[in-house]
């Protein structure tokens, strides 16, 4: 859900002795609803990938599509759906969307709806060390299942090479909006604050002590069984719930840009290649769209981000070439000039060792308006789920941009919350009750909580300019591209292949 | 337990010559009913029309009504009941016309004294062609390790005194009992185990010795 959305709470959660510490203490207050309150089953708070996956996975499916849903987002939602389809043109905030993100989107039936000459499947990642030079290459055919493994873990990469699919974030959105146009049945307040959320009152007739009420902008309340926090980093379902999240701030910001190649790849449109490069100051990635296009993320420190926001096309595009084959003292240097970085790259490049072909091929322009730069953190709330509350996506967790994996983290909590309401429904269950709710923590807590880990472990890893971690990570690397074996276990991980 | 409940009714009713579908509608009767874990559940299932839940127990009812009231979907009118009554005292009104379709007893026959004369009141409210579903602790030396040794004595999880093991009943006394005339039909076994850290699982063979669950179908 985009950051800018406004939500304002007044009131926290009550404390219940027979739950655990997590919850905090706060001031109840007392309800003060003008109207009755529309009593819904599901209130998705948060219009991005996250909740609209989850409520595309709990229409499309018969167990669950009775239930009375509602999605409220600060937003107006045709600001996500796809507008500007240009070929030439492509949106900065892109992800790569893993087999198992894609899986789950044809299940729900959102697949059919992407614009897929907007999407590029890519078969190869090239990575490697800005310091040693060690590389890794990963794709389907140099990887290899475990030996005696059945014959459904030996389809690392089902009937197809592909690694991942990028894709305009845009793109997703549009598609889930889409298939919930189709779906039907869910009562879309959009352009809508949440105001406040208060825990119901008991009357002689009906007790919603449990239940949260949703006071919205527009002056309507929804009472929810089920609250779900689809709302982005700084949550405020998680606030209510008196969910603590906890990590740290990385003291880097990606930097994000619609970029242009001098040719469309090495391989051509048959073999897209996606290229990081892990420098000291963080990695700089080039993932392939379609065409001769690319979208750049680099994570560098915050100056240095500032700086190349400052820097012009030409300028811009000699640094990010120069990202890719410069050593790492002569980026620091070029990173301290107000302008000029072109003519530099044109005479440190000739002295400067590379093989052109194991990295991306050169830029020649950036789309104009398509810089912007975001800070990196990591976070993770103390735990999914309360009393009629569950949280998804960036609500949950917030992880480093490197491996390309949180909004697939986002999916995979999608299909396993839908997963645990429709078994609550077919066990005659309230949805909301914490029982329900178990195991959709169980299924997606300690999952995310080791990616979260890895992903900064490698960070931190990477982030060393030199000595003997440098060697050793040098050694791990290589070792890991040799041992075919090694390297699928990897790579059936990241792509979420079971 | 209580997803092993749905999953044992919904194999029993799977054996039917026609099975229930889609439009299918269900009336229960809970016997025993307690605090209304299983009642509640059933009665938001979208195969029900009604759920009438009765317990003698007036303290126990009042926990159960209370509940009810958290949840505005089982308010609505006649999707679930509960009166304060044992299954003799059941008035005639509170009976459908020819009976349930499904009149459940989980948890209760073993506490019961004279089993034979309590079923034999139980068993009119079963509609022809309806189904008997209970669960029951089979008496073996096992179960009175588990139940009353180790869930009374040792572990205390369970209040002193809450079973007689004496009062419990084998599957195959209850198979006896309900095929002695010729009423009731197709009877139905599934036993359960409690696996710590796991929860209830269906366990073939184990209603010898431990907890089970057991259906019969009124024939008509």
């Amino acid at each position: 859900m985009p950051p800018s959305t406004r939500l304002l709470l007044r009131c926290q959660r009550h404390a219940r002795p027979q739950y655990t510490t997590l919850v905090t203490v706060g001031k109840r207050g007392y309800a003060v609803a003008s109207t009755r309150p529309e009593i819904y089953d599901v209130v998705c708070v948060g219009g991005g990938p996250a909740g609209l996956s989850l409520l595309s996975a709990l229409r499309s499916s018969p167990i669950t599509s009775n239930l009375r849903i509602a999605l409220i987002e600060g937003q107006d939602l045709q600001r996500s759906r796809l507008h500007d389809a240009s070929p030439s043109s492509y949106s900065n905030r892109c992800s790569s969307l893993t087999p198992a993100s894609a899986a789950f989107l044809k299940d729900v039936g959102a697949w059919q709806h992407i614009d897929s000459s907007r999407i590029q499947p890519y078969h190869e990642m090239q990575v490697w060390d800005g310091v040693s030079g060690a590389r890794i290459s990963f794709d389907w055919d140099s990887a290899s299942a475990l030996p005696f493994s059945s014959p459904k873990q030996n389809a690392a990469s089902p009937a197809s090479s592909t690694i991942a699919y990028m894709t305009e974030n845009l793109n997703l959105t549009s598609a889930l909006l889409a298939r919930l146009d189709e779906l039907g049945g869910v009562s879309v307040y959009d352009k809508t604050r949440v105001e406040d959320i208060q825990l119901g009152e008991e009357t002689d007739n009906l007790d919603l002590r449990s239940w949260p009420l949703i006071t919205l902008s527009s002056g309507k309340t929804l009472a929810a069984r089920l609250l779900v926090g689809a709302d982005g980093a700084n949550s405020p379902v998680r606030t209510f719930a008196g969910i603590d999240s906890r990590g740290w701030d990385y003291e880097r910001h990606g930097v994000v840009a619609t970029v242009q190649l001098d040719g469309h790849g090495w391989g051509g449109d048959a073999v897209k290649t996606a290229y990081q490069r892990f420098l000291p100051t963080g990695p700089v990635a080039l993932l392939p769209l379609p065409g001769a296009f690319s979208t750049l993320v680099w994570s560098t420190l915050p100056q240095h981000a500032a700086h190349l926001k400052t820097l012009s096309p030409p300028d811009f595009t000699a640094m990010v070439n120069a990202a890719f084959r410069l050593s790492p003292t002569d980026l620091a240097y070029m990173h301290t000039l107000p302008s000029g970085q072109a003519s530099e790259l044109a005479w440190r490049e000739p002295h400067t060792p590379f093989d052109p072909q194991h990295i991306s091929q050169r830029i020649t322009d950036v789309q104009p308006n398509s810089t912007a730069s975001f800070p990196l953190k990591m976070r993770h709330a103390a735990t999914y789920t309360g009393e009629r509350v569950a949280l998804l996506g960036d609500a949950a967790h917030t992880i480093h941009p490197l491996a390309g994996q949180g909004l697939n983290q986002g999916q995979g909590d999608a299909a396993a919350l839908a997963a645990t309401i429709s078994t609550a429904v077919a066990a005659g269950m309230d949805i909301g009750s914490t029982l329900a709710l178990e195991s959709y923590n169980a299924e997606r807590y300690q999952a995310n909580n080791l990616l979260l880990g890895v992903v900064d472990k490698l960070h931190k890893l990477y982030s060393v300019g030199s000595g003997p971690v440098v060697w050793g990570r040098s050694w791990g690397l290589r070792a890991v591209d040799g041992v075919g074996v090694l390297k699928g276990f990897f790579m059936r991980r990241a792509a979420g292949v079971r | 337990m209580n997803p092993l409940r749905h999953k044992f009714i919904s194999q029993c009713l799977q054996t039917q010559v026609y099975p229930p579908d889609a439009s299918t509608r269900h009336r229960y009767l809970d016997v025993g009913c307690g605090g209304g874990i299983f009642a509640e559940s059933v009665a938001r299932l979208p195969n029900t029309e009604s759920v009438t839940a009765i317990d003698p127990s007036s303290e126990v009812l009042a926990v159960a009504k209370q509940h009810q009231k958290r949840d505005p979907l089982l308010l609505e009118p006649g999707r679930l009941t509960y009166l304060d009554a044992s299954i003799e005292s059941l008035p005639h009104s509170s009976v459908p016309e020819g009976g349930f379709d499904i009149v459940s007893l989980f948890e209760v026959i073993e506490h019961i004294q004279h089993p034979s004369s309590f079923l034999s009141n139980v068993i009119p409210h079963v509609r022809p062609g309806g189904w008997l579903v209970l669960s029951t602790i089979a008496r073996s030396p096992v179960s009175w390790f588990t139940t009353k040794l180790m869930a009374e004595e040792v572990l205390n999880i369970v209040p002193r005194g809450t079973h007689t093991w004496s009062q419990y009943i084998n599957p195959a006394e209850l198979e006896a009992w309900f095929m002695r005339d010729d009423g009731f039909w197709k009877p139905e076994t599934m036993g359960v185990v409690y696996v710590p850290m796991l929860g209830w699982k269906e366990v073939s063979g184990s209603e010898k010795i431990g907890n089970y669950f057991f259906g019969v179908q009124r024939k008509g």
